[in-house]
């Protein structure tokens, strides 16, 4: 290898390096940080520590842990549910049906997404409270079920369903929403995953919506409550970190499990 | 097993009429082929007999019943696509017993006819794989299985073996004939190749945009093309066309100048009609309808020699004219840029009005 090749690569490499450090480090210091105590944290420490267990308990009595995360989960699991089912269904009928006034609705709908969440959240919430949902997990749910972007995504996809197998199905007796039922859910399966993961992330990690109309402390999220813990007075980092790693193994075990079928997902699922 | 019936069907897709008075009897436990080139309508007659798209004026009778406005899956028919269409997350068995189960058949009929269509076509040591484990011959295969187990009153095709090899279509296309010939259920059949056509159909049903140009028996067609255009479809390679001028000789006779093979005179034989003189035609000549022994004679300059084992095809043409694909049985010894006489019988020759239609021989 010439001089000139191996610079070049030991650039690439010190590179690709310098950004895994920069990605990872922060699951380092969520590791390390959750068994050291806080004054070790703010001095830097970057060794284990042996405030672990101490921190977890702490954790659960400050936060009421069992509770908060019943709560993330019931409206992510929920609310990706219903974004699927719905959304997907949206979007396989605006590829498969014509009709005069489908391009200019969906321009409308693809338009939707360009609008940010600030702007959509007064409206909203007023909405919320004509609807009497302040406070409640169905006011975190309602407004992402159709939601834009994954209609858009099943509708791309949907593009690689073969027609012919809407034809097969129709002919062996099937109505419409059966062949959505029976053959198109069975078959689009990695899109559904990869439509998973994005959805079930997005909801789980969600802040802003779930701050603004959750008000008891009963009806809120993982990630209000570490929110709250990281901005009290005297925060305890060894406590908030303890609630970061609980926070993020959800969607790290929604991730790997579903991995091979998300690639497969965003590649098309229809070989 | 039903005969079937189209009274005057047409399709509009919007404002683009895509069939045209389509009027067609098929008899029953009859093997039709619908032929044309591409976009002439064969998968939309196809679609519209099954039930997939809605027949914009006329009548389908299957049976003697009229089954315009009847659901795809009560009209008595099953069909086989192109790209196979299995279900991709059933099994063989379940993709086969699909429809059944969907109609609420018991579990053990159903499986007693799945065990039956998968004997008649060697699928029973693939009743447990899905689609994706498969040959695309294998696919084909379970598709016309699927088809069978439901004892369809009409069978459809729509080119279920253009995604396969040449060795592999040929097997299937006899797989298909023997089908037919086993279960004598009517059946249509819509293809590209002519090879398909001549050797299922019993009748040929040749499309052209949207009209039917002609129908009958694969030999008929051959022998007996109603017009240009069949004359040019049926047929590999197709038939020789050459423009042609009519003259009268000084003995009172009809002949013909083609201007394609250096403007020689070929005189008609008697009971060909009689043409005025200067009418245009088009003569039409089969490659192998040159023999050694006809009347009229032309000397050609050969332009490609394709040996093809038993036969040869040579494409020649005088100075400039079109070429002229001659079938010789003795050609071994040809060879490019040789100087050749073809002669013909011109009592042989088809001739075409200018407008396509045929003109017959004592008319
Ligand atoms: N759903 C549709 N909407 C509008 N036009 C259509 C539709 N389906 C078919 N056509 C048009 O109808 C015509 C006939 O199509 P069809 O598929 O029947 O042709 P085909 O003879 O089967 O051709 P090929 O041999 O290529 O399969 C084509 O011009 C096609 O563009
Ligand atoms: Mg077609």
């Amino acid at each position: 290898m010439s001089p000139l090749r191996l610079l070049n690569r030991v650039g690439v490499y010190g590179f690709l390096g310098a950004m895994v450090f920069l990605s990872v480090f922060p699951f380092l210091w969520m590791v390390v940080g959750m068994t050291n105590t806080t004054g070790d944290i703010i001095l830097g420490h970057l060794s284990l520590g042996h405030a672990f267990l101490d921190n977890t308990a702490k954790f659960f009595v400050q936060a009421n842990a069992p509770l908060i995360f019943w709560n993330s989960a019931k409206i992510s699991l929920f609310g990706t549910a219903l974004t699927l089912i719905v959304s997907s269904f949206a979007g396989y009928g605006f590829e498969i049906f014509r009709s005069p006034t489908r391009d200019s609705l969906y321009a409308g709908l693809l338009f939707t997404i360009m609008i940010p969440f600030a702007v959509l959240m007064i409206p909203l919430f007023m909405i919320m409270g004509k609807l009497g949902l302040i406070n409640t997990h169905i006011a975190i749910i309602l407004p992402t079920v159709a939601s834009g972007f994954v209609i858009f995504y099943f509708r791309q996809a949907t593009k690689a369903f073969p027609s012919e197998l809407r034809d097969a199905a129709r002919v062996d007796g099937l109505k419409e929403w059966q062949i959505f039922l029976y053959i198109y859910i069975p078959t689009m399966r990695s899109t559904y995953a990869a439509a998973f993961i994005i959805v079930f992330m997005a909801t789980w990690n969600n802040y802003l919506w779930p701050l603004v109309v959750l008000q008891t402390n009963e009806m809120k999220t993982i990630t209000l409550v570490i929110s709250s813990l990281a901005s009290a007075y005297y925060p305890d980092y060894g406590v908030v970190m303890v609630g970061a790693l609980l926070a993020t193994l959800p969607t790290l075990v929604v991730f790997f499990t579903m991995q091979r079928q998300f690639v497969q997902g965003m590649l098309g699922s229809i070989k | 097993m039903s005969d079937l019936k189209l009274v005057d069907v047409s399709k509009s897709f919007g404002a683009v009429e895509i069939l045209k008075k389509v009027n067609l009897d098929v008899k029953a436990r009859e093997f039709i082929v619908f032929v044309g080139p591409s976009g002439c309508g064969k998968s939309t007659l196809l679609r519209l007999i099954a039930g997939l798209e809605e027949i914009t004026s006329g009548e389908l009778i299957i049976g003697g019943e009229r089954m315009n406005d009847v659901d795809p899956s009560h009209r008595g028919l099953a069909m086989v696509f192109q790209s196979y269409a299995l279900y991709p997350h059933m099994t063989v068995e379940e993709n086969m017993g699909f429809a059944l189960k969907f109609a609420g058949m018991p579990k053990a009929e159903i499986r007693e006819r799945v065990l039956a269509a998968a004997r008649i076509l060697n699928l029973e040591p693939l009743l447990a794989r899905k689609p994706k484990a498969l040959s695309g011959g294998q696919r084909q295969r379970v598709a016309i299985g699927r088809a069978i187990v439901r004892q369809p009153k009409v069978f459809l095709f729509d080119e279920p073996l253009s995604n396969l090899d040449a060795e592999l279509r040929v097997h299937m296309r006899i797989e298909i004939a023997k089908l037919h010939r086993r279960l004598r259920v009517t059946t249509i059949y819509v293809t590209h190749d002519q090879v398909e056509a001549m050797t299922l159909a019993d009748r040929i049903v040749v499309l052209r945009a949207g009209v039917v140009e002609q129908v009958g028996s694969p030999l008929d067609l051959y022998d007996d093309p109603a017009n240009l255009f069949v004359a040019g479809f049926i047929g590999s390679p197709k038939m020789n066309l050459l423009p042609a001028v009519a003259v009268i000789t000084a003995a009172g006779r009809t002949a013909l100048r083609l201007p394609d093979l250096g403007d020689t005179l070929v005189v008609l034989p008697d009971g060909t009609p009689r043409l005025d003189e200067g009418r245009a035609v088009t003569v039409g000549i089969r490659p192998e309808q040159f023999s050694a022994n006809g009347s009229a004679a032309f000397d050609l300059t050969i332009d490609i020699v394709e040996h093809l084992g038993g036969t040869t095809f040579l494409y020649a043409r005088k100075d400039a004219g079109t070429a002229i694909v001659v079938e010789m049985k003795e050609g071994r010894t040809h060879k490019p840029g040789d100087a050749i006489t073809v002669r013909f019988d011109p009592a042989a020759l088809y001739l075409f009005d200018a407008d396509g239609s045929r003109i017959r021989a004592g008319v």
